[in-house]
């Protein structure tokens, strides 16, 4: 096994990666900013550098940084987390060429599912189903049209040349189709100085469906699938699994078909593959490939450790799982403990934590850095911990999980934790009927 | 700028009511102070007093200069990318509304709009800075 790991990140997960680490007697390297110096992810690993300052330009992104901190400690792998470097295939590269174990996919592989549009080609190619439209802007209404009828209504018109709503129009009839796609063109034209539009199916429900896979040159295994399809502005708040709203005829087709991508890709490590689900069918969105926040409700149903997964395959090249292994049991919920005020906006709401008390009890996990004293600074993720509840179904997942947020004292900072419990005892929520823009459609939650 | 005497009379009214010997009073981008300090060092006699007070004010001082002040802890960006165009730059105008800067808390980029039309007299913070809640960031002439 390695001798020692360095985490190339900071906050929750460097402490969830440093927790695996030390159960498995690998010492374990902190790098942090200046700014995050007294972090418990430098006061829990074996070693910490200091890599930078507070922009993370010059810290956790600062590659030349890290890989003195890696020569400095004589580390023999790096585990990147999630966001920072994690899906970096330069990083990866650079590691790969100083033989160094980037705890990942290759930088080959990284690059591959990272290029959008590549990915949705492969995605294809193995047979997952994507999201149909045009390939790229289309100027003629007659060959818009001849699209939309294979794709079939409602379709949304986009401006190639930007975003922010102008020049999005939905068509819902194809009688409405030819006004609307002129519209669109000559907002278009209007505000990005550029008519190209183009086509892609529109979603009236959507909720977001992802697969946790565990790959190795062995074999490829999957870990059922996570339901985050309360978002709010495209960032996930509450995960849990198993979907509500998925039957076992389509699980397994889902399963089976991102199995089969994962395996012909030749991924290594860990990985998500996430959908979007409406009216029975799933479409490909995009792979992940990096461990994620949501990664504990897998964990807590599964009893499988992804992180100490990952450190397995990325030193021997092979998964020690089977299919068969892998029987998940009950419910788990996952809420994220956000340092804003949902009543603002979810305007960010940096400062020093006063009185701290995380609940804890049957089947609850906290995955935090906080602790009483902590100062929150503005310069990173608002998350500052998640709260996972296991229940023997939804239903007890559910109380078990209000129960633990009711005693969660974080003082000094307004969080998210009144906005979960008003969401977990929304109707809404209880009878999983809703879809990814609840959030942002109903904002119930501000008064 | 049209100075509001009235104030200034509230103003020094309250100055012997609590009796005070200096009075700051700042609105947007007026501010006001009244003073009496140096007379009644130089002549405590309360008849002298009483002619001072009559006359009332020995200083009205209207700063020219307005600071505008950030509304949000974070990293502060005098431009939307790296080596972009400033927001603002030191002797160009700038107009109410416009944005002075942007400041990123928690990866939420805050856009600092200018209370008021102006002409850049003064930047006080670098690009890429930490800055806190209410420190100066720009100051206006």
């Amino acid at each position: 096994m390695f001798k020692k790991i360095l985490i190339a990140n900071r906050g929750e997960i460097a402490v969830r990666i440093i927790r695996a680490c030390k159960e498995w007697g690998i010492e374990t390297v902190a790098v942090h900013s200046n700014v995050d110096k007294d972090s418990m992810h430098v006061r829990l690993a074996d070693e910490s550098v200091c890599i930078g300052s507070h922009l993370p330009a010059n810290s956790y992104l600062n590659i030349p940084a890290l890989m003195s901190a890696i020569e400095l400690t004589k580390a023999e792998a790096v585990h990147p987390g999630y966001g920072f470097l994690s899906e970096n295939a330069n990083f990866a590269k650079i590691l790969e060429k100083n033989n160094i174990k980037f705890i990942g996919p290759s930088s080959k592989l990284i690059k591959m599912m990272g290029d959008k549009i590549q990915a949705k080609r492969i995605a294809k190619e193995y047979g997952l189903p994507i999201i149909e439209g045009s390939e790229g802007g289309v100027s003629d209404k007659i060959k818009a049209k001849q699209i939309c009828k294979q794709i079939g209504f409602p379709v949304l018109i986009k401006a190639s040349g930007g975003g922010g709503g102008k020049g999005m129009k939905i068509v819902h009839k194809e009688e409405s189709f030819d006004d609307l796609f002129s519209e669109a063109r000559s907002e278009a034209k209007k505000y990005f100085d550029n008519d190209e539009v183009y086509i892609e199916k529109y979603f009236q429900n959507p909720r977001h469906i992802e697969v946790q896979v565990l790959s190795g040159k062995n074999r490829t295994v999957h870990l059922h699938e996570r339901d985050c399809s309360v978002q709010r502005r495209h960032q996930k708040l509450i995960e849990e699994t198993p979907s509500p709203v998925l039957t076992n005829e389509i699980r397994k087709d889902l399963f089976e078909r991102t199995v089969n991508m994962v395996s012909k890709i030749g991924y290594e490590g860990a990985g998500t593959v996430e959908f979007i689900y409406e009216d029975k069918k799933f479409y490909f969105l995009e792979m992940n490939t990096r461990v994620q926040v949501e990664h504990p409700v897998t964990e807590m149903v599964t009893g499988i450790d992804i992180i100490k997964e990952q450190i397995h395959i990325a030193f021997t090249g092979e998964t020690a799982l089977k299919q068969s292994d892998i029987e998940p049991r009950g419910h788990a919920i996952e809420c994220r403990i956000n340092a804003e005020d949902p009543s603002k906006n979810f305007q960010p709401s940096p400062g020093t934590i006063g009185m701290c008390h995380q609940p804890s009890g049957f089947r609850t996990r906290v995955d935090g850095s906080i602790f009483q004293g902590y100062k929150i600074t503005p310069y990173y993720d608002s998350m500052v911990c998640k709260l996972i509840c296991h229940g023997r179904n939804r239903n007890e997942a559910i109380q078990r999980m209000l129960r633990s947020l009711d005693e969660f004292v974080i003082e000094g900072i307004t969080t998210t934790i009144n906005l979960q419990k008003k969401l977990l005892t929304h109707k809404k929520f209880i009878e999983s009927d809703f879809n990814v823009g609840w959030l942002d459609n109903d904002k119930f939650y501000t008064s | 700028m049209k100075i509001d005497k009235k104030l200034i009379k509230e103003l020094t009214d309250y100055l012997n009511e609590y009796g005070l010997t200096e009075l700051e009073y700042g609105d947007g981008n007026t501010k006001i102070k009244v003073s009496k300090l140096n007379s009644l060092i130089a002549s405590p006699d309360t008849k002298e007093t009483k002619t001072i007070s009559s006359s009332k004010i020995t200083e009205t001082q209207v700063e020219i200069g307005t600071k505008v002040t950030s509304p949000i802890v974070g990293t502060a960006y005098l431009s939307s990318e790296p080596g972009g165009k400033k927001f603002a730059e030191i002797g160009k105008k700038i107009k109410k509304g416009d944005t002075v800067m942007i400041v990123e808390a928690m990866k939420t980029m805050n856009h600092v709009p200018c209370p008021l039309d102006g002409v850049v007299k003064e930047i006080c913070v670098e690009d890429g800075s930490p800055i806190e809640f209410g420190q100066t960031i720009i100051i206006l002439e």
